[in-house]
């Protein structure tokens, strides 16, 4: 943005909202081995996609075991290209540990996305819900948010392009950019589209990335794209 | 009122500054009274281009200081009477242009000129922004590659929300995409991308395909921009283009392998002999 000169000079900081899928590595059972061998495993299969990934550590599941060693976790995390940036759910105890070593505790004690729907907040489906449409071509760089609605698109979405949606998507353009649809943990949500050749689908914060795609059916027609047992199906309407 | 074009890329060197150079001479030669601006402070290509490096007196960050006149920085061209090129600026200070100057020199400038033509420097940052702010059309100059193209829709892009028309809420500038270092050879061989491939992508109407051509160093050499090589298969391109721009319905050209059926003949005659 470019604003008088005089402005321009003085300003250093630019605050800019910002959506951006975090991975949030759910923690089931404190055992290093177990962790490192997994994770090396997961590496292994999606090499560019993990590269330098910003990660959160989620400790709901292991909130009773009291403190945690937080600085072998970063390693571990960072010899795997992972890079922790903080922690959500556990103890206070646990809280206290990460905060010593520097990490933030970013939602503290909010559940993880899928309990989270599990509890019915249902009050928008009687209601008529807005839903955002945008006509023109969102570019490379762009990204757009259709906060407590849907997100209708009808032009193309760029590779380097960024839907967001707490409802569903739906994008009649041809699509090769990201699309999170149910980002504020709906697993109901829905992303229908047409051909699909997307660098990431996102649903609730499960997501595919395009090289897990490339055995999704090809074929004319829509594709709907839902969650189902935690795992995102792709099929053809 | 003048109509100002911003000639735009994002990336580097994929053929802004030459296209910004044919482009106001194509127009001016048509009668239109053309200023061309050089936006690329610190680098100064286009009076190189043009020929006019060595009258470099003043130039635009010099008017927008108050350090010179418009009318004592304007040089007039070599060839064409109703051509003039404002140079940019030797000086390191990138903040240099500032937008209050900017819009001040083009406001002069849309009082007795048809067309204002801004070279807008690579990159998406200030000067590039700057260059791109009051324009009424742009010509986002692509070569048929992947990084070209989507930095060229990256372009595209802040062309719709950052321009002076889009934060008033005016008509959107109209959008020509200009396909540059075109090599029909390249494409065929799978080395580029085809036109159809990057028009995919793109999504805006075609002004032109400029081929790669070792007509435009020759030109750049010369100092007469390659649109005055009216041989050249790259002059005759940027003509076609300007004839576009303006309204006209010229077909394109130069997209198809040149002398593939002379060589497929020759193809069959060698398989006949052997
Ligand atoms: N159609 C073309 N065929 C061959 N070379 C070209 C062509 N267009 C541009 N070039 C060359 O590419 C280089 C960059 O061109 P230039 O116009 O300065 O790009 P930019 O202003 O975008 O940085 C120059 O050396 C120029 O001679
Ligand atoms: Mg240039």
């Amino acid at each position: 943005m470019i604003t008088s000169s005089a402005r321009v000079e003085k300003a250093c900081l630019q605050f800019k909202a910002s959506f951006l899928p975090i991975t949030v590595l759910q923690i089931t059972c404190y055992d290093w081995e177990g962790i490192e061998q997994q994770l090396l495993d997961t590496v292994h299969n999606a090499p560019p996609f993990f590269i330098n990934l910003p990660v959160i550590i989620d400790l709901d599941k292991i909130k009773t075991l009291g403190t945690l060693n937080f600085i072998k976790l970063k390693e571990i995390l960072l010899t795997n290209k992972m890079t922790l940036i903080g922690i959500r759910g556990g103890s206070d105890e646990q809280h206290l540990a990460a905060a010593m070593v520097g990490l933030p505790i970013l939602i503290a004690g909010k559940s993880s996305a899928p309990e989270a729907v599990q509890q019915p907040k249902q009050k928008e489906d009687s209601a008529v819900r807005l839903t955002k449409l945008v006509t023109t071509p969102i570019r490379s760089g762009m990204q757009v948010y259709a906060k407590e609605s849907d997100l209708i698109v009808t032009a193309a979405v760029s590779q380097g392009a960024e839907l967001l949606a707490d409802g569903n998507i739906h994008i009649y353009g041809p699509l090769r950019g990201r699309v999170l649809a149910g980002v504020q943990g709906n697993l109901q949500s829905r992303i229908f589209c047409r051909a699909l050749d997307a660098e990431l689908v996102s649903i609730a914060g499960y997501y595919l990335t395009k090289e897990d795609m490339l055995q999704s059916p090809t074929g004319d027609g829509m594709r709907q794209i839902y969650l189902e047992n935690e795992q995102i199906r792709i099929e053809i309407l | 009122m003048a109509k100002i074009i911003v000639i735009t890329s994002g990336k580097g060197g994929v053929g802004k500054t030459t296209t910004s150079a044919s482009f106001a001479v194509g127009l001016a030669s048509r009668g239109y009274k053309t200023a061309v601006i050089d936006f690329d402070i610190g680098l100064r290509n286009l009076d190189l281009i043009m020929g006019c490096e060595r009258r470099v007196v003043y130039d635009f960050v010099n008017v927008i200081r108050n350090e010179a006149n418009l009318n004592q920085a304007l040089i007039r061209d070599k060839h064409i009477r109703d051509l003039f090129i404002l140079p940019a600026s030797q000086t390191r200070d990138k903040d240099a242009l500032t937008l209050e100057g900017v819009s001040t020199v083009l406001e002069e400038l849309s009082k007795t000129f048809d067309y204002i033509v801004c070279d807008s420097p690579a990159g998406i940052e200030r000067g590039a922004q700057l260059a791109m702010y009051f324009a009424d059309s742009a010509i986002v100059v692509t070569n048929p590659e992947v990084s070209s193209v989507r930095d060229s829709d990256r372009m595209l892009g802040m062309l719709s929300s950052k321009t002076k028309r889009a934060e008033e809420g005016r008509d959107p500038l109209t959008e020509h995409l200009l396909l540059t270092r075109y090599s029909p050879k390249r494409v065929a061989r799978g080395d580029m991308l085809s036109l159809s491939d990057v028009n995919e992508i793109l999504a805006i109407p075609l002004l032109g395909v400029i081929p790669e051509s070792q007509a435009v160093l020759r030109a750049s050499n010369s100092g007469d921009p390659v649109i005055l090589d009216k041989e050249s298969d790259a002059g005759q391109a940027y003509l076609d283009a300007v004839a576009r721009f303006l309204g006209e319905n010229v077909p394109h050209r130069f997209i198809e392998e040149k002398g593939n059926w002379l060589k497929r003949l020759l193809r069959f005659k060698e398989k006949e002999i052997s």
